[in-house]
């Protein structure tokens, strides 16, 4: 199916190269509606009116800067008149959810999507926010610049995600020896695979820098998920294990890339290491428990949800699984936290 | 209910219904978006034929975002609006602009300094 091969076999039902290769593939051919609509206000004279709304089924790990593009074509071949055209520039345009805030440059598709589903869930009319498109304005003039940070070109959102990576993997290993190793090239390929959704062309790079999950000891039968994977460590590391240590497992890292969102607020960032210092797994439940105590109290009900890549994720989820893979193409993994409603499945 | 043992939880606790469970979430969302009145030290370091800053210390306000460091950085130069400028933490990445100060210092301070480093030219681009 792909042509990428994890650089450690050991057979194993928990985490076999092709179930890490199933959530890596799942994660990039995850995809969000878009609804995007030009300012009516801003709409050019001889604009038809009746066809100023464009729909599109964008990749997550996809930015904006790469289908504008496309809305371009669509508007000059349908929307505006030719004078219109002429005058239209892209470098002044921006996006804006209805609500009102500013959409930015550098953040992943799918995060902008997520980050809209959280703060939906404060509004009480939020129940149908999961199955519409997210609805974009687009504005064809006068950028906040100050605010939007980047330019809208293709070339910085390709920087700001090459430094993202870079980031990443100095979160990991305490350097970015990896990232630095890579050739020209390979770098370029890592956002080609992105600007062309190619999921061959992205992971014959990043399997060389994301962490792999195969476990180093194969003579016993991991034990099953649910009921073990909270109290036991991981086969990486048992220190009486008689295999070499794997140093790129997903186990090894120094920390997990991981950074939390909440509803309009702030984004939180800390070191999450894959095992905690009495030797246990560190799953999402103690990293929730431990971050947002008020909002996952433990022994009570949760009174939120976390999503990663728009999926509920079950509280025993590793860390250092979700940094291998459900991490987005930028290395990170994005837990967007959203308030528990009775329409919202719990945790 | 997962919560089991009722009788030890004070009333407001097992009288809760939707409304109060909301207003619960919203206040501790309220305490998380509390800004970190904490400052840090960042230290600047040049790199290359940047100018050398003749104090290289600074405490900066915690939930500032990185971009405010950026600017900060471009004042004490002198740098005109266009006049190029990169800046990186510990020699090896440049971060998003809107992380904050915070995030960064928790993940990367080195001996209880950030360091950012500034360059005319981009370096490990």
């Amino acid at each position: 199916m792909s042509t990428y091969a994890p650089r450690h076999h050991a057979p194993s039902a928990f985490s076999t190269p092709a179930s890490t290769t199933l959530f890596r593939r799942l994660t990039w051919e995850g995809t969000v509606p878009l609804e995007i609509r030009v300012d009516s206000k801003e709409l050019p004279a001889n604009s038809d009116r009746g066809l100023e709304c464009y729909y599109i089924q964008a990749p997550r790990v996809s930015y904006l800067p790469l289908v504008v593009p496309e809305i371009k074509r669509f508007l000059m071949d349908v929307v505006f008149d030719e004078a219109a055209a002429r005058i239209i520039k892209e470098e002044d345009w921006w996006f804006e959810s209805e609500e009102g805030s500013l959409l930015k440059w550098h953040w992943p598709i799918g995060l902008i999507y997520d980050s809209h589903t959280i703060t939906s869930s404060l509004r009480p009319d939020s129940s149908s926010s999961q199955t519409t498109p997210l609805r974009l304005i687009l504005h064809l003039a006068s950028p906040p610049t100050d605010k939007l940070l980047l330019s809208p070109s293709a070339e910085a959102c390709k920087q700001a995600f090459m430094g993202q990576l870079k980031e990443a993997d100095f979160i990991r290993w305490g350097n970015t020896k990896r990232m630095t190793g890579l050739r020209k090239a390979e770098q370029d390929g890592l956002w080609e695979g992105i600007k062309e959704h190619n999921f061959e062309e992205y992971w014959r790079v990043a399997a060389k820098i994301t962490p792999t999950t195969s476990p180093t000891r194969s003579t016993s039968p991991p034990p099953p998920p649910s009921s073990a994977s909270m109290h036991t460590r991981p086969p990486s590391a048992d220190p009486g294990s008689t295999a070499a240590p794997d140093r790129d497992g997903a186990y090894s890292v120094r920390s997990v890339p991981v950074r939390i969102y909440l509803p309009d607020g702030p984004v939180l960032q800390d070191l999450v290491p894959p095992t905690l210092e009495d030797g246990t797994v560190h799953t999402l439940a103690k990293f929730l428990a431990t971050h947002l105590p008020l909002l996952f109290p433990p022994g009570k009900p949760p009174l939120a949800y976390a999503l990663v890549q728009g999926v509920h994720v079950p509280s025993d989820a590793e860390m250092a699984w979700l940094g291998a893979c459900m991490a987005g193409a930028d290395g990170w993994v994005n837990v967007c936290v959203g308030i528990v409603r009775d329409s919202h499945p719990r945790f | 209910m997962a919560y089991g043992q009722t009788r030890a939880l004070p009333s407001a606790w097992t009288s809760l219904d939707t409304a109060g469970s909301m207003q619960q979430a919203q206040d501790a969302l309220e305490t998380y978006k509390k800004k970190d009145p904490n400052k840090v030290v960042v230290r600047f370091k040049a790199v290359g034929n940047a100018p050398i800053m003749k104090q290289n210390f600074y405490k900066i306000t915690a939930s500032n975002r990185f971009q405010a460091v950026i600017q900060f950085l471009r004042k004490e130069l002198g740098w005109k609006a266009g006049d190029p400028l990169f800046t990186y933490i510990n020699l090896a990445f440049s971060p998003a602009p809107d992380d904050t100060v915070t995030n960064l210092f928790k993940s990367f301070a080195t001996d209880g300094h950030l360091i950012v480093n500034y360059s005319t030219t981009a370096a490990w681009g």
